[in-house]
């Protein structure tokens, strides 16, 4: 066994075909993700339709910092350390509002919705060299990709575009499914909490191995009731004959599309309430036009996986906000798509679809994930299984020049830890200016 | 009120859930809207129950409870009407928040019979392993008042409760918050026809929401 007493070489930890189990159990380790994971690359903060207008503000955490995103009075969007540069108490309160100024409960000291500190209560009693100016919240730098809001508290990485790369056109096909419409997540959401490692969470959804058996409630209530041809039914026997495909998109994001085995979205996808009965309100009112807005309705068939906390899952933005080494809370932030020509009642089936995978499907994840903390806890079995299709002879690289393999090959995983280290291992000094 | 055993077809079994109500048919707006109704109705001024009123109402909402502890889905799947639902909004602070909506907001739970009978077949399959080993509660009613309704042939019962649950290797959880069961007569009896189940912290996170509320 490995001798631990001494801080940790990461490198060591990665092995090409398995990675250590304190990774996912060790509180120092944890306790170094958070600042350098999370803050060191981009790093998904919110979605501006969350603040849309002028002085909006939503808190947040970027790791476990607080954090505050906010709009000032131009609309520009801000990331904001939630901490006074006077006593450290938090000047932001509040989930989300609008506000001109975050003052601070404490002692007073106000700020702009961009961070300067504009006022302080009996100001002279700091004497004449008291520089107002260099007393502001800290700043996150920020950037904004087609309303997915980054940050980061690295000054050395390229802008947000290039630094997604390939994602960012996977992202456009997410948002550009309904061609003219804009993603909004104003819809609310489901909180779920796992006592677990939240790199779980991230391992998961860049595996196509796992659905055909750890979604078997999922997959036989469905067939049981509805019969063959419903949702997920394509994650049943080897997947791995089947046309879904996993990529490698770079810098730790990675990308398993389902779609090449959906036909029909809308006569694929898992049932709903009011199915049946908004269909026939749209055939009657649109006639053929009624299917491509019944189509937009089923999730993407994509997991969109964006270094290190947001993974694009069906029609959801699934955030990971790690708690503790062993506790991670999910936000399963639901959308609806804005469009002068799109139906109403697309959105309204679109919340009830939203509610089916976080019912019937991710609880049996998260059930497995808190196993496999408690496995990991066993001292004298060290290392997680990160091989297959490593040499299989079955990876190839895609048209965009990204690595592409079967849906059961654990590329993604591997993608990921690289990423992993890159970011553990860098040297760079994260800063709030 | 009829005999609580009334309700319950002895031979009614997971197996006759799988071809019951297999369309979803009568959620639609005029649905929504009604939910709406309901919602600003039940901030108004309950009065206790009357003798009767318990017999009819309290008396459903008890066996309710006792069925669920008991994991009966079967049997509690037959209290409800045909177009009934059970919902859990991902709100808190109802009826006030107008985060409650459905027809533009998630919920925990939005289940028309179609969707209860999905989640009793899920729970039934033997391979959920989120209740595996299943989650045992205990649900505590009390306060119910009967608040008036604009709608006829309808009668609106307002509770609050408690709920425990405790499941192998996890510590006991206690939910809270309030319910409103909206009865109607169905087959000479009166059964659930709306469910409402507001929580404390809906808005919060939960661990492992896959028993029913």
């Amino acid at each position: 066994m490995r001798d631990f007493s001494e801080p940790p070489i990461y490198d060591d930890l990665i092995e090409t075909d398995r990675v250590h189990r304190t990774l996912y159990t060790d509180e120092a380790i944890f306790r170094e993700e958070m600042n350098r994971i999370y803050g060191g690359t981009w790093t998904y903060l919110a979605h501006e339709s969350e603040l849309p207008k002028a002085n909006d503000f939503v808190r947040r955490t970027l790791g476990l910092r607080p954090i505050i995103v906010s709009r000032d009075r131009d609309g520009k969007v801000h990331g904001l350390l939630n901490r006074c540069p006077h006593r450290g108490a938090t000047v932001c309160r509040d989930d989300a509002g609008s506000t001109r100024r975050f003052t601070c409960p404490y002692h007073n000291w106000s700020f702009t919705n961009s961070g300067d500190l504009v006022g302080v209560p009996i100001e002279e009693g700091y004497g004449p060299n008291f520089d107002k100016s260099r007393l502001g919240l800290g700043k996150i730098r920020v950037e904004v990709y087609r309303g997915f809001i980054f940050g980061t508290l690295n000054h050395e990485l390229p802008d947000l575009e290039t630094h997604l790369g390939t994602a960012a056109r996977r992202l456009d096909e997410w948002m550009d499914r309904w061609p003219g419409g804009k993603i909004s997540v104003r819809n609310g959401q489901h909180r779920l909490m796992c006592n677990g490692n939240w790199k779980l969470v991230s391992d998961n959804s860049h595996d196509g191995y796992h659905p055909g058996y750890s979604h078997a409630s999922l997959l036989r209530m469905r067939k049981d009731r509805y019969g063959g041809g419903v949702d997920m039914q394509w994650v049943l026997g080897n997947v791995d004959d089947g046309l879904q495909r996993l990529y490698d998109l770079g810098n730790g994001n990675t990308f398993l599309d389902q779609r090449p085995e959906i036909e029909r979205y809308w006569y694929q996808s898992a049932p709903m309430p009011g199915e049946d009965s908004y269909a026939a309100t749209l055939r009657e009112r649109l006639g053929e036009r009624a299917e491509p807005a019944l189509d937009v309705v089923m999730g993407s068939g994509m997991n969109l996986n964006i270094f290190p906390n947001l993974l694009i899952i069906g029609n959801q933005l699934q955030v990971i906000q790690p708690r503790t080494v062993d506790s991670t809370d999910l936000i399963w932030y639901s959308t609806s798509i804005e469009a002068d020509d799109l139906p109403p009642e697309v959105n309204a089936l679109r919340m009830r679809l939203q509610e089916d995978f976080p019912s019937f499907g991710e609880p049996d994840d998260l059930a497995n994930f808190e196993e496999c903390q408690a496995g990991l806890s066993i001292p004298e079995m060290e290392w997680v299984v990160t091989s297959r299709h490593m040499d299989t002879g079955t990876e190839y690289v895609d048209g965009n020049g990204d690595l592409a393999g079967l849906p059961t090959d654990e590329l993604g995983i591997r993608a990921f830890w690289k990423e992993w280290l890159i970011r553990m291992n860098a040297t760079t000094k994260l800063e709030a200016k | 009120m009829k005999d609580l055993n009334d309700y319950f077809d002895p031979g009614f079994t997971v197996d006759d859930i799988l071809g019951d109500s297999k369309t979803s048919t009568y959620v639609n707006d005029a649905y929504y809207a009604l939910l709406r109704a309901d919602m600003a109705e039940w901030s108004g001024i309950g009065t206790p129950l009357t003798e009767a009123e318990r017999q009819a109402h309290e008396a459903l909402i008890l066996h309710e409870n006792w069925l669920l502890d008991r994991r009966n889905f079967e049997q509690w799947y037959q209290l409800y009407t045909r177009e009934c639902s059970y919902w859990i909004p991902a709100a808190h602070d109802l009826p006030g928040n107008p985060q409650f909506d459905p027809q533009s907001h998630v919920t925990i739970a939005f289940d028309d019979r179609r969707r209860m009978g999905d989640r009793i077949v899920w729970l039934r399959t033997g391979v959920a392993y989120s209740q595996l080993p299943p989650s045992y509660t205990l649900h505590m009613s009390t306060g119910f008042v009967r608040v008036p309704t604009g709608r006829p042939n309808e009668v609106k019962i307002r509770s609050q409760f408690l709920l425990q649950e405790m499941r192998s290797s996890n510590p006991v959880q206690t939910l809270s918050g309030w319910m409103g069961h909206v009865f109607k007569q169905e087959d000479g009896r009166w059964k659930i026809d709306r469910k409402l189940v507001s929580l404390l912290d809906g808005q919060r996170g939960h661990h492992n929401l896959t028993y029913l509320i």
